[in-house]
């Protein structure tokens, strides 16, 4: 084996190692990118130096725990950048419902005060008109961030889509690369994985590898995402049980789409999004919903028992909205569920959505079975009534009257939302100050029932356990707890990440100091087999030199 | 283990990201004064702000509402003041005209000063507050409650009186109505006599003879004390005159109470029943009679008691019995005007006796209210110290993580090749 070839194939090989650092420093911040190291052997049938491999530094194992964590932690940042809206909505100080509520009992103070006096009578007029005013904006904010999230869902759906679209095309290109040279070109894997890493961060997807080559993505539940060179469509549709709230449905091979639990989605921004409203958003505004029915019922029964100044009965101190029923759309059968609040009852309103089931629709009278969404805990028989009569079914402080109760279908369920959006219909119904029932009867100077409003404050309406201020505490308590355990948390997950992170980078993360050594490296390896190439050609000389 | 650069940027930034977080929030509580900006920042402290806001609330209302009362007491404790001088004048005036050397005409002068104190109650009776409503109408506080029709005053107010919560269990009546202070006398004001019978209503009592009384008196107050009302009825038959007495029974009919058909003198008789004692003088006719009890079961109504006196000062006393009607009115409107007065004062002190108590809230509401301040600041306001040592001390946490930057940023062997 001759020195020339020798040299050259060093040189070839410093080559190789060359490019393979320059290309490390030109990528070293390219998202995705993993280290490749020249791997050189010796050459084995003659002398010198070969090229084994250019390979790419990745770890599969700290590649999936860092998606993991990424997941978890881009759900937690998504949920945080949600609920600290509700956080600081809360946290205005004059403006909050709770000063705004002491203000209309204190109207009220002043109306017993001077009980015929005009001022104090517009004086609650005002107050209630900034009340409920409040009432509905807080409402309308929460509506708002349900809107929002029904399209950021979109989004994500549309973006999860494309991913994994990427991703089959990505399967099929490394397969034919694969086919042609044997080899899969290290850009293309890469991006493969790059594009797993993003789709991680938007839901949590489980990743086999199929025959160590080709990368199959499915849904925690199983349905497949991506197998092979296919990949399978998630669609934002409604919710089968409320036609207003956009969940995530699966395209099925078959062709059907096929709503998915709520919870069937875990972790990434989608994740954190869902579960957000399932947890805070819903709650948060049935929360707002339950304060707004219990104060309107509460003063609206308290007003009829006073007597206006025109000698009439009290009217309506306020309006507010009625509880929202949805059948669900895969009932068999066509009966229609209207509901309205059940002001005897009033103490057993709940902050919760409930679900109706007939259980046997032919039995007189049907039966049913309620339960609380969220916690899935049915109601028990003694908190359900059923007047055959009337074809009315009361709980939780709401009626619900059928239309026709022949129609009803075994298994068929309807979705009620008692409180939900009651906060948006909250509003004053008196614009004449002479219709404000102040006393007991219509003398001018009786306050009586102005009084026994005022003591409304003291009294345990809400849910028949919480004054309207507690009420509005706890909901502050609630909020403020969630957003901290969220902000815990997610610290707590960006530390895992981050340290993730640094092992996955220590692998395949590129040091701009080591390729500087490198290149220096490779440049003298470069000379020094340039110098073989030299000598062999003075060998040669020295030879053809010789004077025989 | 090797550090990727990325690594090093990332770590870097991320801490000068997380430092400069702390900062602002720093920064925020330290412009705002509150420890508590959000909900987040601690939720207890946050929701326990709620309630303490709400008791606070509470309380303001509850000292407004002493506010009104107290004005309102206040007017009418004044108006009492007024209401007491014109009883004890009108009294002094009673006993000026039971001088017996009086003229008619010295009568009529005493009647037209009367008159004009008469005027003045009513008024006062009838006094509104600032915005236009009547002191003492109760409930029916639009219109006088005192009206007067055809030389007499009637009640047209209500019987029920505004309350206002001046405290958390505390519901005080911030008024009287008329009749509890011109139409009423407390229980124990002494025991009145009336010239004829328990209905009648004409100044004379339908008495035409010309018997005068002195009394009653109470001789055995244990007795007296459970007494109700009385009736000495004359009978005349052949020139000699009986007396009889009867008693209201727990029914209303009057019966026996045991001396029946006495021999009567008209030069003086007394008559004990119900330890109470009367003394009796002049000659009365067939069927007078004399009423005595109580002064909360006779006549309670001060202007009935004004109008009985103008009555009888405003028309000639020739006749003895015109003479024996003035003589007894007049005797009877100093016992009636001495209740009247113990009535009103009775309700002035009950008046007092509120301001005080309005008093004594306000001052342990004030506590109440500096306990909820300091509560409230110890819950949700910032302590400066603390918060800006730690300002300084973050200011130099973030300096040193520029300054690591920066540092690093020098660091790469590149600048030596």
């Amino acid at each position: 084996m001759s020195m020339f070839s020798i040299g050259l194939s060093g040189l070839n090989a410093a080559q190789n190692a060359l490019g393979t650092t320059s290309n490390n420093i030109s990528n070293v911040f390219t998202p995705g990118y993993n280290r490749e190291i020249t791997v050189l052997g010796q050459s084995g049938a003659t002398s010198g130096v070969q090229v084994n491999d250019i390979q790419r530094q990745f770890n599969q194992y700290v590649a999936d725990q860092l998606n993991a964590a990424k997941s978890a932690t881009s759900a937690l940042d998504a949920y945080q950048t949600q609920i600290n809206q509700i956080d600081s909505l809360l946290a205005d100080q004059d403006a909050g419902l709770a000063p705004l509520m002491q203000g209309f009992f204190s109207s009220m103070e002043d109306l017993a005060g001077a009980p015929s006096d005009p001022a104090a009578r517009q004086g609650v007029l005002g107050a209630a008109d900034t009340l409920s005013a409040q009432f509905r904006a807080f409402d309308g904010y929460l509506q708002d961030m349900q809107q929002g999230i029904n399209g950021q869902i979109r989004d994500e759906v549309g973006q999860i889509n494309n991913t994994t679209e990427q991703l089959a095309g990505l399967n099929r290109e490394i397969a034919l690369a694969r086919a042609r040279s044997g080899e899969a070109p290290n850009a293309l894997l890469n991006q493969r994985d790059q594009l797993v890493s993003e789709l991680s961060e938007r839901l949590d997807v489980e990743l086999t590898v199929q025959d160590g080559k080709s990368y199959q993505i499915s849904l925690p539940g199983g349905q497949p995402l991506v197998s092979g060179t296919q990949s399978y469509k998630l669609e934002a549709v409604a919710s089968p049980n409320d036609p207003q709230r956009i969940v995530v449905g699966y395209h099925d091979p078959g062709g059907g789409t096929q709503a998915l639990d709520e919870d069937a989605i875990q972790g990434g921004s989608l994740g954190g999004l869902m579960a957000f409203r399932a947890e805070t958003l819903d709650r948060t505004q049935n929360q707002i919903g339950q304060l707004a029915v219990s104060f309107a019922v509460a003063f609206n029964e308290q007003h009829a028992q006073g007597t206006n100044l025109d000698g009439e009965q009290g009217g309506d101190l306020f309006e507010i909205g009625s509880p929202r029923v949805f059948s669900d759309a895969a009932n068999a059968g066509g009966a229609e569920i209207t509901a309205t609040f059940d002001n005897a009852n009033i103490a057993a309103l709940e902050a919760n959505d409930f679900t109706v089931r007939v259980t046997d629709a032919t039995a007189t009278p049907p039966t049913f079975e309620v339960t609380r969404n969220g916690s899935g805990t049915p109601l028990d028989a003694s908190e359900v009534s059923y007047d055959a009569a009337t074809g009315e079914l009361g709980f939780g402080g709401v009626t619900l009257s059928i239309d026709d109760p022949a129609k009803l279908a075994d298994g068929d369920s309807f979705e009620v939302q008692p409180v939900r959006r009651a906060a948006s219909e909250f509003a004053n119904a008196i614009d004449d100050p002479d219709k404000i029932a102040a006393g007991l009867s219509d003398a001018s100077g009786d306050n009586e029932n102005a009084l026994a409003m005022q003591k409304l404050q003291d009294q345990l309406l809400v849910g028949g356990s919480a004054t309207f201020s507690q009420s509005y505490a706890s909901m502050v308590s609630d909020v403020g707890n969630r957003t901290n355990i969220v902000q815990v948390n997610l610290a707590a997950q960006q530390g895992l990440s981050e340290q993730l992170s640094a092992v996955q980078q220590s692998e395949s993360g590129v040091n701009l100091d080591e390729e500087a050594a490198n290149l220096i490296r490779y440049q003298q390896y470069y000379q020094a087999n340039a110098k073989v190439i030299d000598t062999a050609t003075s060998v040669v000389d020295t030879i053809l030199g010789l004077r025989p | 283990m090797r550090i990727s650069t990325v690594t090093m940027y990332e770590q870097s930034v991320g801490s000068m990201n997380r430092q400069q977080a702390d900062f602002m929030h720093l920064s925020q509580q330290l412009a705002s004064g509150r420890r508590v900006v959000n909900p987040s920042d601690d939720p207890q402290a946050a929701s326990r702000a709620v309630a303490v806001g709400q008791s606070q609330a509470v309380n303001q209302q509850f000292s407004d509402a002493r506010v009104s009362a107290r004005n309102a007491l206040s007017q009418e404790e004044s108006v009492l003041n007024s209401v007491s001088d014109a009883v004890a004048s009108a009294k002094a005036l009673v006993i000026q005209a039971a001088n017996g050397t009086l003229s008619d005409a010295d009568r009529q002068s005493v009647a037209s000063e009367l008159r004009g104190i008469y005027e003045t109650v009513l008024g006062q009776a009838n006094a509104t507050d600032g915005n236009g409503h009547y002191l003492f109408g109760g409930y029916q506080d639009s219109s006088a409650p005192f009206v007067s029709s055809g030389g007499s005053v009637g009640y047209e107010g209500a019987d029920q009186v505004r309350k206002q919560r001046v405290d958390a269990s505390r519901d005080m009546p911030v008024g009287d109505t008329g009749r509890d202070i011109f139409l009423s006398v407390p229980s124990g004001s002494g025991f009145v006599a009336n010239q004829g019978g328990p209905s009648s209503t004409s100044v004379d009592g339908g008495n035409t003879g010309s018997v005068t009384f002195k009394g009653p008196d109470v001789i055995d107050s244990s007795v007296a004390s459970a007494s109700g009302r009385y009736q000495v009825v004359f009978s005349e038959s052949g020139g000699d005159t009986t007396y009889s007495v009867l008693e209201e029974d727990a029914g209303g009919n009057w019966v026996s109470a045991g001396i029946d058909g006495e021999p009567y003198d008209a030069a003086g008789t007394t008559v004990e029943v119900g330890g109470l004692r009367m003394e009796l003088e002049g000659q009365p006719d067939d069927g007078d009679s004399v009423t005595l009890g109580p002064a909360d079961e006779m006549n309670t109504d001060l202007f009935k008691t004004f109008e009985k006196v103008l009555s009888v000062l405003e028309s000639p006393a020739e006749t003895d019995a015109e003479q024996a009607t003035l003589s007894n009115t007049l005797n009877v409107a100093m016992r009636e005007f001495d209740a009247s007065l113990d009535n009103v004062l009775t309700k002035r002190a009950s008046v007092g006796a509120r301001l005080n108590e309005l008093d004594v809230i306000d001052s342990v509401s004030g506590n109440r209210e500096l306990n909820y301040a300091q509560t409230m600041s110890d819950l949700v306001d910032l302590d400066y110290n603390q918060a800006i040592s730690e300002y300084s001390l973050r200011q130099v946490g973030m300096q040193a993580a520029q300054q690591a930057f920066v540092g690093m940023r020098d660091l790469s062997l590149f600048k030596y090749l």
